[in-house]
């Protein structure tokens, strides 16, 4: 392969990509095995799972529009829209059953009141828990983080298509940066956090860094062996 | 757009609505997801129990290693021995019960007897009698998978780049992390302490004390996958089928090539509308609910 200025555009693309993604998973509100017992506000599973399940969905979105166009805009738009579009379906169902099986209202025990609908929080806090349910802030700062995460995924599929064409092998290397990234931004979060509004968000400097080194190396090495292949 | 794909889009559905309730309820049966961490904390506070326990693993990495295996036997016999599509997703899915099966048992085996000095059983009934089902619930959600990807790359009007493999692997973890989301919740929230208040989370006080006795006799994970399908199941299946149908929908009803900003305008318009009806959902909670009475503190309700 040539290594010329395309190839440097691409490596920062690559590396844009995954710093999206480990940004975006800091907004994703998870709480882990606590909100599935509705014992934390959040959605009640595991942060990397979350967001991959719904970033990788945005990349398929992506990839089905990449397959008709090479416009890079509507390429990212397909990608933060698809996984959107999972994210949001995934925290409405949930808010189903916190609201009509568990019988809870929605609340966050990190903040006093709801920061975009004005809702006071500690009333509706169940003894012995911090929190259940997923309040407005929670489920907009969710979708931040999802299409952040589907964007992300896009930016890393789009320029490995370019260098390889081969779609299947795109796809492999975009999860797996996917993951790395996912996996380091999780770690710096403890593996819970509400959102935006958390005081553990505050901490995204240190995973902004360490996916930046996680992101060089893995575009080095993603643009030279699919480039060989 | 025409009737023919329009039709495929609905069946994707469809397939997708079963594939989220069997796979929320073949996690219920099995009990692997989060709720599995207070019936592993159970025995441990001296309540050893009857639940089978086969927590591999993450639902998302569990399941996309079933529907990546019923695609890739099936991409195998399609292609390499001309195998009609809908015989080789059945052998896929079989193939993928059986990995099953095995994972599971080995996991429940591992599990159960390393809490022996905490008085907890191996019981091999519960092994002969739930395993069978937790693997027709995994054959269920891998066949209905390895179909949409089937439809996806071979059947429909814009076929998919991805190969059919990577496509079950990413709807395998997206339909765990939907599982692992929206339905485990029903199962930990609310049957796994049933006899304690409704109306609220699990207490911290309380965790591992796990319900053990059914409505008769000692409860089993087959009970508790009663329950859970009156509604965690079926809420899944809703959160799965809205992801696929209004993914792929909004690309068929608007030609990727020439419509492509309605496409992406329509999902934008899901997402906002998703948006209201949460907070819909939020409000009319708080309204019939009301704060909890033993608040002291002085935010007005």
């Amino acid at each position: 392969m040539n290594f010329d200025i395309n190839t440097i555009v691409y490596i920062l693309e690559i590396i844009v990509g995954g710093l999206l993604v480990g940004i975006g998973v800091h907004f994703v509100p998870v709480g882990g095995a606590p909100a599935a017992m509705a014992q934390a506000a959040g959605i009640g599973t595991g942060t990397v799972q979350l967001a991959a399940g719904s970033g990788l969905t945005g990349l398929l979105a992506a990839g089905l529009m990449m397959s008709v166009t090479d416009n890079l805009w509507l390429i990212l738009a397909s990608g933060a829209v698809g996984a959107g579009i999972m994210m949001g379906s995934t925290m409405l169902t949930g808010s189903w059953i916190y609201a009509y099986a568990v019988g809870a209202p929605f609340a966050s025990a990190k903040v006093n009141y709801d920061p975009i609908t004005g809702f006071s929080q500690p009333p509706y806090v169940a003894p012995g828990t911090v929190g259940q349910g997923i309040p407005t802030v929670c489920f907009t700062s969710g979708l931040i983080g999802g299409m952040m995460g589907g964007l992300g995924g896009a930016m890393i599929y789009y320029p490995l298509y370019l260098i390889n064409g081969n779609a299947a092998l795109s796809a492999m290397f975009a999860i797996g940066i996917f993951l790395v990234n996912a996996v380091i931004a999780s770690w710096n979060i403890q593996g819970t956090i509400e959102g935006f509004h958390d005081p553990k968000f505050k901490k995204w400097p240190f995973a902004f860094k360490a996916c930046l080194i996680a992101s060089v190396l893995l575009a080095l090495a993603s643009v030279l062996i699919t480039g060989g292949a | 757009m025409d009737a023919f794909s329009m039709g495929l889009i609905a069946a994707m559905g469809a397939l997708a609505t079963v594939a989220g309730a069997s796979e929320d309820i073949e996690s219920d049966i099995g009990s692997q997801s989060n709720p599995n961490s207070q019936v592993q904390l159970a025995a441990q506070v001296g309540n050893p129990h009857r639940i089978y326990n086969k927590a591999i693993s993450g639902e998302p990495p569990a399941n996309a290693l079933w529907a990546a295996t019923a695609a890739i036997v099936a991409y195998t016999l399609i292609t390499a021995f001309q195998m009609s599509a809908l015989l080789a997703l059945v052998a896929g899915a079989s193939v993928a019960a059986l990995f099953n099966g095995v994972l599971s048992m080995s996991a429940y085996f591992g599990r159960n007897s390393s809490q022996k000095r905490f008085n907890q059983w191996v019981y091999l009934d519960i092994i002969r009698y739930t395993t069978p089902s937790i693997m027709a619930h995994a054959w269920i959600t891998s066949f209905c998978i390895a179909t949409i990807s089937y439809i996806m790359v071979y059947m429909l009007p814009t076929p998919h780049p991805f190969p059919m493999a990577v496509i079950a692997l990413i709807w395998g973890l997206a339909v765990g992390a939907i599982g692992s989301s929206v339905g485990d919740i029903h199962y930990g929230g609310e049957r796994e302490f049933q006899n304690r208040q409704f109306g609220c989370g699990l207490n911290t006080m309380l965790s591992g004390q796990i319900v053990r006795k059914a409505e008769a006799g000692l409860r089993n994970s087959i009970d508790n996958a009663w329950f859970c399908t009156k509604f965690g199941g079926p809420a899944t299946g809703m959160g799965f089928g809205l992801t696929v149908f209004l993914d792929n929908w909004r690309t068929t009803v608007f030609d990727p090539v020439t419509q492509a900003p309605y496409a992406i305008a329509m999902g934008l318009f899901f997402i906002i509308v998703m948006v209201v009806y949460n907070n819909y959902i939020e409000k009319s909670a708080r309204r019939k609910y009301g704060p909890y009475p033993e608040y002291k503190g002085d935010i007005a309700a």
